[in-house]
Protein backbone atom coordinates (compact mmCIF):
# COMPACT_ATOMS: atom_id res chain seq x y z
CA UNK A 1 0.00 0.00 0.00
CA UNK A 2 3.03 2.44 0.77
CA UNK A 3 3.50 2.21 -2.96
CA UNK A 4 0.55 3.62 -4.12
CA UNK A 5 0.92 6.34 -5.14
CA UNK A 6 4.24 5.43 -7.00
CA UNK A 7 2.52 2.77 -8.71
CA UNK A 8 -0.54 4.44 -9.78
CA UNK A 9 2.04 6.88 -11.61
CA UNK A 10 4.65 4.64 -12.94
CA UNK A 11 1.30 3.57 -14.96
CA UNK A 12 0.32 6.64 -16.48
CA UNK A 13 1.93 8.21 -19.32
CA UNK A 14 3.59 11.63 -18.33
CA UNK A 15 1.66 13.40 -21.23
CA UNK A 16 -1.09 12.59 -20.16
CA UNK A 17 -3.22 15.86 -19.66
CA UNK A 18 -6.63 14.46 -19.14
CA UNK A 19 -8.14 14.31 -16.02
CA UNK A 20 -7.97 16.86 -13.14
CA UNK A 21 -4.64 17.98 -12.51
CA UNK A 22 -3.03 18.74 -9.25
CA UNK A 23 -3.25 21.47 -6.80
CA UNK A 24 0.51 23.06 -6.43
CA UNK A 25 1.53 23.88 -3.43
CA UNK A 26 5.00 25.85 -2.39
CA UNK A 27 6.03 26.75 0.27
CA UNK A 28 8.80 29.78 0.26
CA UNK A 29 9.66 32.42 2.12
CA UNK A 30 12.95 34.07 1.70
CA UNK A 31 14.58 33.51 5.17
CA UNK A 32 16.64 29.99 5.79
CA UNK A 33 15.00 28.60 9.27
CA UNK A 34 11.90 29.62 9.66
CA UNK A 35 10.48 25.96 8.95
CA UNK A 36 9.52 25.71 5.21
CA UNK A 37 10.72 22.15 5.20
CA UNK A 38 8.91 21.17 8.59
CA UNK A 39 5.80 22.80 6.92
CA UNK A 40 5.85 21.14 3.97
CA UNK A 41 6.55 17.49 5.14
CA UNK A 42 4.12 17.92 7.64
CA UNK A 43 1.00 19.52 5.58
CA UNK A 44 2.06 16.75 2.99
CA UNK A 45 1.83 13.95 5.43
CA UNK A 46 -1.42 15.28 6.92
CA UNK A 47 -2.92 15.72 3.56
CA UNK A 48 -1.56 12.76 2.68
CA UNK A 49 -3.59 11.10 5.77
CA UNK A 50 -6.57 12.71 5.16
CA UNK A 51 -6.94 10.61 2.24
CA UNK A 52 -5.43 12.80 -0.78
CA UNK A 53 -3.13 11.22 -3.18
CA UNK A 54 -0.02 13.80 -2.55
CA UNK A 55 3.83 14.10 -3.66
CA UNK A 56 6.11 15.89 -2.42
CA UNK A 57 8.97 17.51 -3.95
CA UNK A 58 12.09 18.95 -2.85
CA UNK A 59 13.51 21.88 -4.82
CA UNK A 60 15.94 22.83 -2.62
CA UNK A 61 18.89 21.71 -4.46
CA UNK A 62 21.61 23.41 -1.80
CA UNK A 63 19.87 22.23 1.58
CA UNK A 64 17.89 19.28 0.38
CA UNK A 65 16.13 18.03 3.81
CA UNK A 66 12.66 17.09 2.47
CA UNK A 67 13.27 13.30 2.41
CA UNK A 68 14.51 13.30 5.88
CA UNK A 69 11.28 14.49 7.33
CA UNK A 70 9.21 12.53 5.48
CA UNK A 71 11.07 9.30 6.51
CA UNK A 72 13.20 8.66 3.67
CA UNK A 73 16.55 8.77 4.16
CA UNK A 74 18.76 7.93 1.30
CA UNK A 75 16.51 8.84 -1.71
CA UNK A 76 17.77 5.83 -4.44
CA UNK A 77 16.71 8.64 -7.25
CA UNK A 78 16.74 12.35 -6.91
CA UNK A 79 15.85 15.29 -9.34
CA UNK A 80 19.44 15.92 -9.92
CA UNK A 81 19.11 13.02 -12.56
CA UNK A 82 15.97 15.28 -13.81
CA UNK A 83 18.07 18.28 -14.18
CA UNK A 84 21.43 16.39 -15.38
CA UNK A 85 19.04 15.05 -18.14
CA UNK A 86 19.38 11.52 -17.43
CA UNK A 87 15.63 10.75 -16.74
CA UNK A 88 13.03 12.59 -18.97
CA UNK A 89 10.45 11.21 -17.00
CA UNK A 90 9.84 12.94 -13.92
CA UNK A 91 7.28 9.78 -12.44
CA UNK A 92 10.37 7.72 -12.38
CA UNK A 93 12.19 9.56 -9.71
CA UNK A 94 9.02 9.21 -7.06
CA UNK A 95 10.16 7.52 -3.86
CA UNK A 96 7.83 5.98 -2.17
CA UNK A 97 7.61 7.04 1.68
CA UNK A 98 6.06 4.77 5.05
CA UNK A 99 3.27 7.19 4.40
CA UNK A 100 0.36 5.94 2.27
CA UNK A 101 -0.52 8.06 -0.31
CA UNK A 102 2.37 10.16 -0.16
CA UNK A 103 5.37 10.31 -2.66
CA UNK A 104 8.53 11.88 -2.62
CA UNK A 105 10.94 13.40 -5.13
CA UNK A 106 14.03 14.14 -3.63
CA UNK A 107 16.54 17.15 -4.13
CA UNK A 108 19.67 16.29 -5.40
CA UNK A 109 22.11 14.64 -3.29
CA UNK A 110 25.93 14.52 -3.16
CA UNK A 111 26.39 16.28 -6.20
CA UNK A 112 27.30 19.99 -5.41
CA UNK A 113 28.52 21.42 -8.38
CA UNK A 114 25.84 22.81 -10.87
CA UNK A 115 22.88 21.45 -8.72
CA UNK A 116 20.45 24.24 -9.56
CA UNK A 117 18.87 23.63 -13.16
CA UNK A 118 18.51 25.82 -16.09
CA UNK A 119 16.13 27.85 -17.55
CA UNK A 120 14.50 25.34 -19.73
CA UNK A 121 15.15 22.48 -17.65
CA UNK A 122 13.15 24.03 -14.96
CA UNK A 123 10.51 25.11 -17.54
CA UNK A 124 10.17 21.61 -18.31
CA UNK A 125 10.03 20.22 -14.39
CA UNK A 126 7.08 22.98 -14.16
CA UNK A 127 5.38 21.97 -16.62
CA UNK A 128 5.43 18.01 -15.67
CA UNK A 129 4.56 19.18 -11.62
CA UNK A 130 1.54 20.43 -13.59
CA UNK A 131 0.77 16.48 -15.10
CA UNK A 132 1.41 14.72 -12.13
CA UNK A 133 -1.02 12.02 -10.90
CA UNK A 134 -2.13 12.96 -7.38
CA UNK A 135 -4.28 15.73 -5.76
CA UNK A 136 -1.46 17.83 -4.58
CA UNK A 137 1.89 18.58 -5.32
CA UNK A 138 3.83 20.19 -2.05
CA UNK A 139 6.91 21.89 -3.71
CA UNK A 140 9.50 22.27 -0.39
CA UNK A 141 11.13 26.15 -1.94
CA UNK A 142 14.76 26.51 -0.84
CA UNK A 143 15.80 29.92 1.05
CA UNK A 144 16.17 32.84 -1.16
CA UNK A 145 14.97 34.64 -4.04
CA UNK A 146 16.72 33.53 -6.60
CA UNK A 147 14.90 33.12 -10.08
CA UNK A 148 14.15 29.29 -9.76
CA UNK A 149 12.75 29.54 -6.29
CA UNK A 150 10.52 32.27 -7.70
CA UNK A 151 9.25 30.33 -10.56
CA UNK A 152 8.27 27.47 -8.28
CA UNK A 153 6.63 29.45 -6.26
CA UNK A 154 4.25 31.22 -8.78
CA UNK A 155 3.74 28.78 -10.90
CA UNK A 156 1.60 27.40 -7.92
CA UNK A 157 -2.20 27.41 -6.62
CA UNK A 158 -1.32 28.45 -3.68
CA UNK A 159 2.11 30.20 -2.11
CA UNK A 160 2.70 29.69 1.34
CA UNK A 161 4.68 32.25 2.97
CA UNK A 162 6.48 30.73 6.23
CA UNK A 163 7.50 33.84 8.57
CA UNK A 164 9.14 33.81 11.69
CA UNK A 165 7.70 36.52 14.34
CA UNK A 166 11.39 38.21 13.93
CA UNK A 167 12.71 41.47 12.14
CA UNK A 168 14.69 39.47 9.91
CA UNK A 169 12.31 37.01 8.88
CA UNK A 170 9.69 39.80 8.19
CA UNK A 171 12.16 41.70 6.02
CA UNK A 172 13.25 38.54 4.06
CA UNK A 173 9.14 37.37 3.74
CA UNK A 174 8.71 41.02 2.15
CA UNK A 175 11.96 40.67 0.22
CA UNK A 176 10.41 37.73 -1.47
CA UNK A 177 6.69 38.88 -2.00
CA UNK A 178 8.49 42.10 -3.72
CA UNK A 179 10.57 39.61 -5.87
CA UNK A 180 8.30 37.20 -6.64
CA UNK A 181 5.55 40.08 -7.88
CA UNK A 182 8.14 41.55 -10.01
CA UNK A 183 8.96 38.85 -11.76
CA UNK A 184 4.87 37.56 -12.68
CA UNK A 185 4.96 41.19 -13.69
CA UNK A 186 8.02 40.64 -16.19
CA UNK A 187 5.67 37.67 -17.56
CA UNK A 188 2.56 38.87 -17.95
CA UNK A 189 3.31 42.05 -19.08
CA UNK A 190 3.70 42.13 -23.14
CA UNK A 191 5.30 45.56 -24.42
CA UNK A 192 8.84 46.22 -24.32
CA UNK A 193 9.09 49.32 -22.98
CA UNK A 194 6.36 48.51 -20.12
CA UNK A 195 8.56 45.54 -19.17
CA UNK A 196 11.73 47.46 -18.97
CA UNK A 197 9.87 50.13 -16.89
CA UNK A 198 9.59 46.91 -14.51
CA UNK A 199 12.99 46.31 -14.59
CA UNK A 200 13.94 49.38 -13.48
CA UNK A 201 11.66 49.52 -10.74
CA UNK A 202 12.86 46.36 -9.33
CA UNK A 203 16.20 48.46 -8.32
CA UNK A 204 14.90 49.70 -5.10
CA UNK A 205 17.00 52.96 -5.98
CA UNK A 206 15.47 53.73 -9.15
CA UNK A 207 15.64 57.13 -11.02
CA UNK A 208 11.74 57.63 -10.90
CA UNK A 209 11.43 57.14 -7.04
CA UNK A 210 9.44 53.60 -8.08
CA UNK A 211 9.37 52.26 -3.95
CA UNK A 212 5.97 50.03 -4.46
CA UNK A 213 4.32 48.06 -7.02
CA UNK A 214 1.66 50.58 -6.50
CA UNK A 215 3.97 53.14 -7.75
CA UNK A 216 4.70 51.10 -10.43
CA UNK A 217 0.82 50.50 -11.54
CA UNK A 218 0.87 54.53 -11.61
CA UNK A 219 3.81 54.87 -14.20
CA UNK A 220 2.65 51.72 -16.36
CA UNK A 221 -0.73 53.26 -16.52
CA UNK A 222 0.47 56.52 -17.58
CA UNK A 223 2.23 54.73 -20.53
CA UNK A 224 0.03 52.38 -21.59
CA UNK A 225 -3.43 52.05 -20.25
CA UNK A 226 -3.97 48.26 -21.69
CA UNK A 227 -0.89 47.23 -20.02
CA UNK A 228 -2.20 48.49 -16.56
CA UNK A 229 -5.07 46.38 -16.91
CA UNK A 230 -2.88 43.96 -17.34
CA UNK A 231 -0.56 44.72 -14.28
CA UNK A 232 -3.95 45.18 -12.33
CA UNK A 233 -5.38 41.24 -13.18
CA UNK A 234 -2.18 39.96 -12.04
CA UNK A 235 -1.82 41.82 -9.22
CA UNK A 236 -5.25 40.90 -8.10
CA UNK A 237 -4.37 36.86 -9.73
CA UNK A 238 -0.91 37.26 -7.59
CA UNK A 239 -2.01 35.93 -3.87
CA UNK A 240 0.75 34.45 -1.88
CA UNK A 241 -0.98 33.40 1.82
CA UNK A 242 1.09 34.14 4.92
CA UNK A 243 1.86 31.32 7.68
CA UNK A 244 3.78 32.76 10.95
CA UNK A 245 5.54 29.72 12.70
CA UNK A 246 6.97 29.77 16.37
CA UNK A 247 4.25 31.37 17.40
CA UNK A 248 4.19 31.89 21.27
CA UNK A 249 2.00 34.51 22.13
CA UNK A 250 -1.22 36.22 21.26
CA UNK A 251 0.87 39.28 19.54
CA UNK A 252 2.80 36.89 17.91
CA UNK A 253 -0.61 35.59 16.25
CA UNK A 254 -1.77 39.00 15.40
CA UNK A 255 1.61 39.28 13.31
CA UNK A 256 0.07 37.19 10.45
CA UNK A 257 -2.73 40.18 10.31
CA UNK A 258 -0.38 43.07 10.31
CA UNK A 259 1.48 41.67 7.40
CA UNK A 260 -1.55 41.25 5.80
CA UNK A 261 -2.51 44.65 6.13
CA UNK A 262 1.03 45.66 5.04
CA UNK A 263 1.03 43.68 1.98
CA UNK A 264 -1.92 45.12 1.13
CA UNK A 265 -1.57 48.90 1.91
CA UNK A 266 2.00 49.10 0.72
CA UNK A 267 2.56 46.58 -1.73
CA UNK A 268 -1.20 46.37 -2.86
CA UNK A 269 -1.16 42.83 -3.07
CA UNK A 270 -3.60 40.33 -1.11
CA UNK A 271 -2.02 37.99 1.04
CA UNK A 272 -3.94 36.10 2.77
CA UNK A 273 -3.23 34.97 6.74
CA UNK A 274 -3.87 31.33 6.19
CA UNK A 275 -2.81 30.70 9.78
CA UNK A 276 0.21 29.45 12.51
CA UNK A 277 1.97 26.81 14.17
CA UNK A 278 3.13 27.98 17.86
CA UNK A 279 6.53 27.24 19.25
CA UNK A 280 6.35 23.49 20.68
CA UNK A 281 8.49 20.67 21.95
CA UNK A 282 6.46 18.65 20.10
CA UNK A 283 7.96 19.98 16.66
CA UNK A 284 11.48 20.15 17.81
CA UNK A 285 10.70 16.64 19.14
CA UNK A 286 9.29 15.18 15.64
CA UNK A 287 12.90 16.64 13.83
CA UNK A 288 14.66 15.22 15.95
CA UNK A 289 13.08 12.04 15.78
CA UNK A 290 12.19 12.44 11.53
CA UNK A 291 8.54 11.66 12.04
CA UNK A 292 5.60 13.63 11.59
CA UNK A 293 4.12 16.05 14.20
CA UNK A 294 1.17 13.96 13.76
CA UNK A 295 3.05 10.75 15.29
CA UNK A 296 4.95 12.83 18.47
CA UNK A 297 1.57 15.38 19.16
CA UNK A 298 -1.50 14.22 17.46
CA UNK A 299 -3.73 16.24 19.51
CA UNK A 300 -1.41 18.48 20.37
CA UNK A 301 -1.46 22.72 19.39
CA UNK A 302 0.83 22.54 16.59
CA UNK A 303 -0.87 19.40 15.84
CA UNK A 304 -4.36 21.34 15.28
CA UNK A 305 -2.80 24.17 13.69
CA UNK A 306 -1.18 22.32 11.56
CA UNK A 307 -4.82 20.08 10.02
CA UNK A 308 -6.36 24.22 10.81
CA UNK A 309 -4.21 25.00 7.81
CA UNK A 310 -4.20 21.97 5.73
CA UNK A 311 -8.21 22.15 5.73
CA UNK A 312 -7.80 25.48 4.19
CA UNK A 313 -5.74 24.38 1.47
CA UNK A 314 -8.00 21.39 0.67
CA UNK A 315 -10.90 23.88 0.73
CA UNK A 316 -12.67 22.29 -2.35
CA UNK A 317 -10.61 19.78 -3.38
CA UNK A 318 -12.89 16.45 -3.53
CA UNK A 319 -10.95 13.29 -1.72
CA UNK A 320 -10.27 10.61 -4.57
CA UNK A 321 -12.25 8.70 -2.39
CA UNK A 322 -15.60 11.08 -2.78
CA UNK A 323 -14.81 11.83 -6.46
CA UNK A 324 -14.84 7.57 -7.41
CA UNK A 325 -18.32 7.53 -5.24
CA UNK A 326 -19.79 10.74 -7.42
CA UNK B 1 -5.62 50.30 -3.49
CA UNK B 2 -5.97 54.51 -3.40
CA UNK B 3 -3.24 56.92 -2.60
CA UNK B 4 -3.89 57.63 1.45
CA UNK B 5 -4.40 60.73 1.27
CA UNK B 6 -7.63 59.77 -1.02
CA UNK B 7 -9.34 56.81 1.45
CA UNK B 8 -12.27 57.51 3.26
CA UNK B 9 -11.91 56.44 7.20
CA UNK B 10 -13.85 53.39 6.75
CA UNK B 11 -10.52 52.34 3.84
CA UNK B 12 -8.07 53.63 6.04
CA UNK B 13 -9.37 50.98 8.87
CA UNK B 14 -9.83 48.56 6.15
CA UNK B 15 -13.65 48.36 7.02
CA UNK B 16 -16.97 48.54 5.16
CA UNK B 17 -19.19 51.41 5.91
CA UNK B 18 -21.63 48.99 7.54
CA UNK B 19 -19.31 48.03 10.47
CA UNK B 20 -20.50 47.77 13.57
CA UNK B 21 -19.18 50.03 16.57
CA UNK B 22 -17.57 47.09 17.77
CA UNK B 23 -15.88 46.49 14.36
CA UNK B 24 -14.40 49.53 14.44
CA UNK B 25 -12.78 49.37 17.84
CA UNK B 26 -11.42 45.80 16.50
CA UNK B 27 -10.08 47.47 13.57
CA UNK B 28 -8.21 50.40 14.81
CA UNK B 29 -6.53 48.40 17.45
CA UNK B 30 -5.16 46.05 15.08
CA UNK B 31 -4.22 49.34 12.53
CA UNK B 32 -2.68 50.80 15.52
CA UNK B 33 -0.66 47.82 16.37
CA UNK B 34 0.36 47.41 13.13
CA UNK B 35 1.84 50.67 11.93
CA UNK B 36 3.17 51.27 15.65
CA UNK B 37 6.60 53.00 15.18
CA UNK B 38 7.95 49.79 17.04
CA UNK B 39 5.85 47.08 14.63
CA UNK B 40 7.61 44.13 13.28
CA UNK B 41 4.91 43.93 10.55
CA UNK B 42 6.27 47.32 8.83
CA UNK B 43 9.88 46.76 9.72
CA UNK B 44 12.08 47.29 6.42
CA UNK B 45 9.00 48.11 3.96
CA UNK B 46 8.00 51.80 5.98
CA UNK B 47 10.01 54.81 6.46
CA UNK B 48 9.04 56.19 10.07
CA UNK B 49 7.68 59.81 8.33
CA UNK B 50 5.50 57.39 6.22
CA UNK B 51 4.37 55.78 9.21
CA UNK B 52 3.63 58.98 11.15
CA UNK B 53 1.71 60.00 8.37
CA UNK B 54 -1.02 56.23 8.58
CA UNK B 55 -0.69 56.62 12.63
CA UNK B 56 -2.40 59.68 12.19
CA UNK B 57 -5.06 59.00 9.52
CA UNK B 58 -5.50 55.68 11.56
CA UNK B 59 -6.46 58.23 14.58
CA UNK B 60 -8.09 60.95 12.53
CA UNK B 61 -10.31 57.64 11.26
CA UNK B 62 -10.92 56.24 14.80
CA UNK B 63 -11.93 59.60 16.37
CA UNK B 64 -15.04 60.12 13.44
CA UNK B 65 -15.93 56.35 13.64
CA UNK B 66 -15.97 55.87 17.01
CA UNK B 67 -17.97 58.82 17.87
CA UNK B 68 -21.69 58.21 16.50
CA UNK B 69 -22.78 62.14 16.50
CA UNK B 70 -19.51 62.44 13.81
CA UNK B 71 -19.58 59.36 12.12
CA UNK B 72 -23.41 60.24 11.01
CA UNK B 73 -22.26 63.73 9.92
CA UNK B 74 -19.48 61.86 7.75
CA UNK B 75 -21.55 58.92 6.22
CA UNK B 76 -23.76 61.59 5.20
CA UNK B 77 -21.22 63.74 3.71
CA UNK B 78 -20.04 60.82 2.32
CA UNK B 79 -22.62 59.18 0.16
CA UNK B 80 -23.59 63.55 -1.04
CA UNK B 81 -20.49 63.03 -2.85
CA UNK B 82 -19.66 60.90 -6.01
CA UNK B 83 -19.92 57.54 -5.20
CA UNK B 84 -16.60 56.45 -3.91
CA UNK B 85 -15.24 52.88 -4.49
CA UNK B 86 -13.93 51.20 -1.99
CA UNK B 87 -10.44 51.52 -1.76
CA UNK B 88 -9.31 47.72 -1.45
CA UNK B 89 -10.30 47.21 -4.64
CA UNK B 90 -8.12 43.94 -4.67
CA UNK B 91 -9.36 42.67 -1.47
CA UNK B 92 -12.99 43.32 -2.90
CA UNK B 93 -13.50 39.42 -3.62
CA UNK B 94 -12.09 38.70 -0.35
CA UNK B 95 -15.10 37.70 1.64
CA UNK B 96 -12.66 37.58 4.86
CA UNK B 97 -12.21 41.23 4.90
CA UNK B 98 -10.88 42.99 8.08
CA UNK B 99 -14.17 43.95 9.00
CA UNK B 100 -14.89 40.99 10.51
CA UNK B 101 -13.77 39.61 13.70
CA UNK B 102 -10.10 41.10 12.93
CA UNK B 103 -8.83 38.66 15.39
CA UNK B 104 -10.36 35.51 14.45
CA UNK B 105 -11.17 35.41 11.19
CA UNK B 106 -10.72 32.09 9.69
CA UNK B 107 -9.05 30.78 13.12
CA UNK B 108 -12.13 29.87 15.40
CA UNK B 109 -12.12 26.68 15.93
CA UNK B 110 -15.81 24.41 15.29
CA UNK B 111 -16.83 24.76 18.42
CA UNK B 112 -19.61 21.58 18.07
CA UNK B 113 -17.87 18.88 19.45
CA UNK B 114 -18.65 20.86 22.87
CA UNK B 115 -14.94 20.00 24.08
CA UNK B 116 -13.38 22.49 26.48
CA UNK B 117 -10.11 21.50 27.89
CA UNK B 118 -7.54 24.08 28.60
CA UNK B 119 -5.28 24.04 25.13
CA UNK B 120 -8.43 24.45 23.69
CA UNK B 121 -9.37 27.34 25.88
CA UNK B 122 -5.17 28.76 25.11
CA UNK B 123 -5.94 28.35 21.51
CA UNK B 124 -9.23 29.98 21.34
CA UNK B 125 -7.49 32.80 23.35
CA UNK B 126 -4.26 32.97 21.09
CA UNK B 127 -6.48 32.84 18.12
CA UNK B 128 -8.30 36.07 19.80
CA UNK B 129 -5.11 37.54 19.98
CA UNK B 130 -5.23 38.42 23.76
CA UNK B 131 -2.15 38.43 26.19
CA UNK B 132 -2.23 36.61 29.53
CA UNK B 133 -1.76 40.09 31.02
CA UNK B 134 -4.74 41.27 29.13
CA UNK B 135 -6.64 38.66 30.53
CA UNK B 136 -5.78 38.74 33.76
CA UNK B 137 -6.57 42.48 34.55
CA UNK B 138 -9.98 41.75 33.05
CA UNK B 139 -10.60 39.15 34.99
CA UNK B 140 -8.87 39.75 38.33
CA UNK B 141 -7.85 36.63 38.14
CA UNK B 142 -4.07 35.60 38.47
CA UNK B 143 -1.55 35.24 35.66
CA UNK B 144 -0.76 31.90 37.28
CA UNK B 145 -4.26 30.96 37.74
CA UNK B 146 -4.72 31.48 33.94
CA UNK B 147 -1.77 29.25 33.53
CA UNK B 148 -3.45 26.75 35.81
CA UNK B 149 -6.98 26.76 34.18
CA UNK B 150 -4.85 26.36 30.23
CA UNK B 151 -2.58 23.58 31.66
CA UNK B 152 -5.10 21.84 33.59
CA UNK B 153 -2.76 21.60 36.81
CA UNK B 154 -5.70 21.01 38.87
CA UNK B 155 -3.77 20.62 41.84
CA UNK B 156 -2.54 24.11 42.16
CA UNK B 157 -6.62 25.04 41.36
CA UNK B 158 -8.35 26.59 44.28
CA UNK B 159 -11.92 24.96 45.13
CA UNK B 160 -14.44 24.28 42.47
CA UNK B 161 -16.59 26.85 43.25
CA UNK B 162 -13.85 29.32 42.71
CA UNK B 163 -12.83 27.43 39.10
CA UNK B 164 -15.94 27.63 38.44
CA UNK B 165 -15.99 31.50 38.74
CA UNK B 166 -12.71 31.84 37.22
CA UNK B 167 -14.17 29.93 34.15
CA UNK B 168 -17.10 32.36 33.44
CA UNK B 169 -14.82 35.26 33.73
CA UNK B 170 -12.40 33.59 31.41
CA UNK B 171 -15.02 32.59 28.87
CA UNK B 172 -16.74 36.45 29.39
CA UNK B 173 -13.67 37.99 28.31
CA UNK B 174 -12.30 35.97 25.74
CA UNK B 175 -15.97 35.79 24.05
CA UNK B 176 -16.90 32.08 24.04
CA UNK B 177 -20.16 31.25 26.04
CA UNK B 178 -19.87 30.45 29.33
CA UNK B 179 -22.87 28.26 29.49
CA UNK B 180 -20.84 26.09 27.26
CA UNK B 181 -17.40 26.58 28.34
CA UNK B 182 -17.95 26.06 32.14
CA UNK B 183 -19.74 22.72 32.19
CA UNK B 184 -17.41 21.02 29.60
CA UNK B 185 -14.61 22.21 31.60
CA UNK B 186 -16.23 21.43 35.16
CA UNK B 187 -16.80 17.98 33.84
CA UNK B 188 -12.89 17.67 33.23
CA UNK B 189 -12.13 18.78 36.29
CA UNK B 190 -14.78 16.91 38.25
CA UNK B 191 -13.13 13.51 36.73
CA UNK B 192 -9.52 14.20 37.64
CA UNK B 193 -10.29 15.77 40.98
CA UNK B 194 -13.73 14.93 42.63
CA UNK B 195 -15.22 17.59 44.82
CA UNK B 196 -12.52 19.91 45.85
CA UNK B 197 -14.12 21.70 48.67
CA UNK B 198 -14.28 25.04 49.91
CA UNK B 199 -12.11 24.35 52.76
CA UNK B 200 -9.96 21.69 52.82
CA UNK B 201 -11.50 19.59 56.18
CA UNK B 202 -12.73 16.39 54.58
CA UNK B 203 -10.76 13.96 53.31
CA UNK B 204 -11.06 12.59 49.73
CA UNK B 205 -13.08 9.07 49.95
CA UNK B 206 -11.06 6.61 49.35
Amino acid sequence: MKRAVRSASTEATPNSSDGPRPRLIAVGGGKGGVGKTFLAANLAITLARAGYRVIAIDTDVEGPNLHTLVGVKNPARTLADFIAGRETNLLRLIVATPTENLGLIAATQGNLAGAAPEAQRRAELLAALRRLPCDFVIVDCGAGAHAATLDYFLVSDDGLIVVHPEPTSVENAYTFVRAAFYRRMQAALQKHDVRALVREAMDQRNARGIKTPLDLLREVEQMDPEEGQRFVETMRRFRPRVVVNEVATAEDVKLGFSISSVCRRFFGIDADYIGYLNRDAAVREAVKQRRSLLDIAPDGDAAVYLRRIARKLAEGVPLPSEEAAS
Amino acid sequence: MKPLSEQTHYEILELTPEASAEQVERAYRVARSTYAPDSLATYSVYEERDLTVIQERIELAYKVLSDDGQRRAYDEKLNAGPRVELALSFASDDEQSLEESPEIRGFEESVEDGLYDGARLRRLRMARGIELDRLSSATKISISYLNALEDERFDVLPATVYVRGFLTAYARAVGLDADRVVPAYMERVAKIRPNKPARPLLRRPR
